[in-house]
């Protein structure tokens, strides 16, 4: 199998840049995810590496060769659409035999088309037209239509996005498994963080056109590179102050809402780095009822539940206001009273005010 | 409005007759009288009922009117042959023509495009003697007035825009996805055009296909500048017919009736598309 | 590469166009009679000036725009009328609607003739139907003061389908909230008709208007086939005139002045015609 190799691709459809400088890497059998918020070029990327349209500049790789400029019949590639895409004219069974007919004839089409099926759990609607499927068996086809070719290179745009939410739980367990057989280089696009997380071995964070970081999941969501990608990733959204850490006696401490709040020392080069945001996210939070020296006095003005958690609006004595997310199980308060909010140091994470990159990482690329 | 009172309901029924006379009331008339002899056509008062003749339509089968005056060679059925021949070969054209350009606009949007599509419609209205005029000058220049193929060329006029402007429509309905998908499938863009786009696009191309057809058909001005007696389509024959037969009323009759018998029965199979066709793409029944 | 090369015939189908047309312009400006062709010559714009002093091009004109105001009005107001009788679609409504649809599915030309066998004078039943009425020797298309009556009668019966069928197909994609609530409101019909139904259908009206306008300013073929542009010059209107001009005095350059001023008047009318169509056509698409 053969992995796949951008360098250094970039595009521009007028003046907006949907593509900038894009270098990545996906190795046979791995799946990377390509995740962003709507508009940030994940979708022009996918259509660059199908061949729906060209790079400006850089190159694509697959295998070592360049499919820059080579029709999309001879990429090797495979691609499930958002939208399904599906043949209205022809039956399941053809939507998903289309996509060998080139390569195979006769019993070993009919074979292999049964086999992916069975797989995929579409037997007994293969004979079926598309508009007699339901979003699920729509998308299970097209992703049928997409793997049974075994291309080297498999691109899913956003695949789960049509399909209701129980289904995109199941399938986003069984994805990974069923990628993984076809030990094709899986490059996935997704808006939900979640299904990123849960499906890709490492995730490519698009903004505005810039892989702004590729790394594992957990990595990402622990060690995020900037402001922007922490935003992106935890639902409640990461909480994050103003503030400007300096030492006092070989403490890291910075200053939210009034209260001197401790630091990891690892974060000790933040010291002379001047402003910078504070993030922490809602789940590091502890909020108790007794005061203590670092914890920062709030009132807490609403309480949602949010899935298997509560999620608390609070509010700084300074007016700024704070999302924690409780645990089940802890004692539940009410709207309007008075807490203490506190924080492990290492749950604090800083970035730098004016680049929004993260202190204290090494700066691999300085933003603009 | 299903609560209306008697009085808007009686008045409702009324107008709705009275259009309906109006409007079917010639058709029927005509077809009458296709049935009638000449003596009981100039009979007054008229009557509703009257013992039908298969004459006049023998007359013209046959080519052979028998008048007082003698013989009169009737070319009736080569006229009607003509209509048929001009504008199926017409239609065929313009899709061929007309069905990858249709694709080609569709698809890619390009100045070059955009500047066809729009010159093909704004000549959809300007006055056809501008055209045809200098074109009949250039064509006995040319050896080209008086042939099927003339004709047919210039029948290009009505029949393109339609095609063009309706068939763009159905492809632009096409998701590019669907395209994508057959190509990256394995298939070259030829193959996307005629098994993915073609087939999807079908009922628009048929439903443009009938109706260039019918407005061929129908077509007067072209033949009359173009065509001599013996290419004359139906439109032009029925015209001619009249002056030359003067008082053979019955055979002017059914001379209409067949002359408009096949628009009507395809404009009747083809009702459904009739809408969009008459606004060019514009307006979906 | 692949666009320019599926647009090929088509181009060459709009260069055959086009030639003609800049042919024309260019014989405009020319003194050029076929039966004369070696006074051929450039004049410039005297054909046009010389229109200006001639009471035949006015008289022209004239006709022309009262034949088209004539046609547009009536059959609108008969469309619109027909449209919203028509506008619930029932089975019985659909029908209707198809069978109107006939007289616009037969050749004008041949609908003309259709009226003449109605309207002859020695047995049509139109006369023999005037004539119970009271008017005896009713000459319909034969007499210069009744012309003009009988092609527009034959023009509304013809073309009235075609605004009907356009309106009918608006009225019908119109939504149905704003109704349902002036229902609800118990708001006067008359009130509903003019601040909701009319501003609503107005894009289907302007564009059907338009469409009329534009073929109906051109009108040739129930003209040619029912009078030949007479009795007189009582329906000389443009493209008859520029017809006879051309093949019976074979004067190529008048007839060519005749129709440029014809396609100027046409053409302002189809850019507005066009941007009107491309919005509807952007509805029926749906992304408008």
């Amino acid at each position: 199998m053969a992995r796949l190799e951008l360098n250094s691709v970039g595009k521009a459809f007028g003046a907006v840049r949907c593509a900038d400088d894009l270098s990545l890497v996906v190795e046979p059998g791995e799946i990377v995810a390509v995740f962003g918020p709507s508009g940030s070029g994940k979708t022009v990327l996918l259509r660059m590496i199908a061949g729906m349209f060209e790079p400006d500049d850089g190159d694509i790789l697959v295998g070592g060769r360049s499919i820059v400029g080579a029709p999309p019949e001879r990429r090797g590639i495979g691609m499930a659409f958002q939208n399904f895409a599906l043949f209205p004219h022809m039956s399941a069974q053809d939507n998903i035999a289309s996509g060998l007919r080139a390569k195979a004839k006769g019993g070993e089409l009919t074979s292999r088309v049964t086999s992916i099926s069975r797989l995929l759990k579409i037997e007994h609607v293969l004979g079926h037209m598309p508009r007699e499927l339901s979003n699920g068996q729509k998308q299970r086809t097209a992703l049928a239509r997409a793997l049974i070719g075994n291309p080297e290179v498999l691109l899913l745009d956003d695949p789960l996005r049509n399909v209701d939410a129980k289904l995109r739980y199941e399938m986003r367990l069984e994805l990974p498994s069923l990628l993984r057989r076809s030990s094709a280089a899986v490059l996935y696009v997704t808006q939900d963080y979640r299904e990123a997380m849960a499906i890709a071995d490492r995730i490519a964070v698009l903004i505005e056109g810039r892989l702004v970081q590729v790394a594992r999941p957990e990595e990402i969501y622990a060690r995020p590179a900037s402001v922007a990608v922490a935003r992106l990733f935890g639902d409640p959204s990461i909480n994050l102050a103003e503030v400007t850490p300096h030492t006092k006696q070989a403490d890291l401490t910075a200053e939210i809402a009034g209260t001197k709040v401790r630091l990891d020392p690892v974060d000790q080069q933040a010291a002379d780095h001047g402003p910078c945001w504070l993030g922490v996210r809602p789940d590091d939070l502890v909020v108790t009822r007794t005061a203590s020296e670092d914890a920062i006095p709030a009132r807490i003005v609403a309480i949602t539940p949010m899935h298997e958690r509560a999620v608390l609006l609070l509010r700084f004595a300074d007016g700024s206001e704070w999302l924690a997310a409780l645990p089940p199980d802890s004692p539940m308060a009410s709207a309007d009273d008075g807490v203490f909010v506190r924080f492990a140091p290492e749950a604090a994470l800083l970035f730098d005010r004016a680049t929004g990159l993260r202190v204290g990482l090494p700066h691999r690329r300085q933003a603009a | 409005m299903d609560h209306s009172s008697l009085a808007g309901r009686i008045f409702r029924g009324v107008a709705l007759a009275l259009v309906l006379v109006f409007f079917m009331f010639p058709i029927v008339w005509i077809l009458m009288m296709s049935f009638q002899t000449n003596e009981q056509i100039l009979r007054i008062p008229p009557h509703i009922l009257f013992e039908p003749t298969l004459s006049n339509y023998q007359a013209l089968i046959s080519g052979q009117l028998r008048t007082t005056a003698g013989n009169l060679e009737i070319p009736f059925m080569r006229n009607l042959m003509n209509s048929f021949v001009l504008s199926s070969a017409a239609v065929l054209l313009a899709l061929l023509l007309g069905v990858p350009a249709a694709y080609a606009f569709a698809r890619f949007k390009f100045r070059l495009g955009e500047s066809i599509a729009f010159t093909l419609l704004s000549f959809r209205f300007a006055p056809p003697l501008l055209v045809l005029l200098p074109l009949s000058l250039y064509y006995q220049q040319l050896g080209l007035s008086d042939t099927y193929f003339g004709i047919v060329w210039v029948y290009q006029l009505i029949a393109l825009p339609l095609i063009l402007w309706i068939v763009r429509g159905y492809f632009e309905d096409i998701s590019p996805d669907i395209e994508h998908a057959y190509r990256l499938a394995g298939h070259s863009w030829r193959e996307a055009f005629t098994r993915i786009a073609v087939p999807l696009a079908g009922p628009g191309i048929a439903a443009a296909g009938l109706l260039s057809f019918i407005f061929c058909w129908n077509n007067f001005v072209f033949a009359l500048i173009l065509a001599s007696a013996d290419k004359q389509p139906v439109t032009v024959g029925a015209l001619a017919f009249v002056t030359a037969s003067g008082i053979q009323y019955g055979q002017i009759a059914a001379a209409i009736v067949l002359s408009v018998t096949p628009t009507l029965l395809l404009a009747l199979y083809a009702q459904r598309y009739l809408v969009e066709g008459l606004s060019l793409g514009a307006v979906k029944g | 590469m692949l666009p320019y090369l599926l647009s090929l015939p088509a181009l060459l189908v709009c260069i055959a166009i086009l030639v003609p047309f800049v042919t024309a312009a260019v014989y405009s400006l020319q003194r050029y009679r076929l039966n004369l062709p070696y006074l051929r010559g450039f004049i410039g714009v005297d054909n046009y000036i010389d229109f200006l002093s001639d009471p035949a091009f006015w008289n022209t004109l004239r006709i022309s725009l009262v034949y088209t105001a004539l046609t547009v009005v009536l059959e609108l107001l008969l469309g619109l009328g027909i449209a919203l009788l028509l506008r619930r679609p029932t089975r019985f409504h659909n029908a209707v609607s198809i069978v109107l649809l006939l007289p616009l599915m037969t050749a004008p030309a041949i609908a003309a003739l259709m009226w003449k066998l109605m309207t002859n004078p020695s047995f049509g039943i139109l006369s023999y139907l005037v004539s119970l009425l009271g008017v005896h020797d009713f000459k319909w298309a034969s007499d210069p003061s009744s012309a003009l009556f009988t092609v527009v009668l034959v023009d509304v019966w013809v073309y009235t389908p075609f605004i009907m069928i356009l309106l009918l197909a608006g009225l019908r994609s119109l939504p149905r909230q704003p109704f349902e609530a002036a229902a609800l409101d118990g708001v006067p019909a008359s009130f509903v008709f003019f601040r909701i139904t009319l501003p609503m259908l107005a894009p289907y009206i302007i564009t059907a208007s338009l469409f009329r306008l534009l073929d109906s300013i051109q009108q040739f073929d129930i003209i040619y086939a029912m009078t030949q542009g007479g009795p007189g010059d009582r329906l000389m209107v443009f493209q008859v005139q520029a017809y006879l001009e051309f093949f019976q005095y074979t004067n190529v350059g008048r007839s060519a002045a005749l129709l440029m001023i014809l396609w100027l008047i046409t053409n302002i009318l189809s850019n507005i015609f066009i941007k009107n169509w491309l919005r509807l056509r952007a509805r029926a698409h749906g992304h408008g």
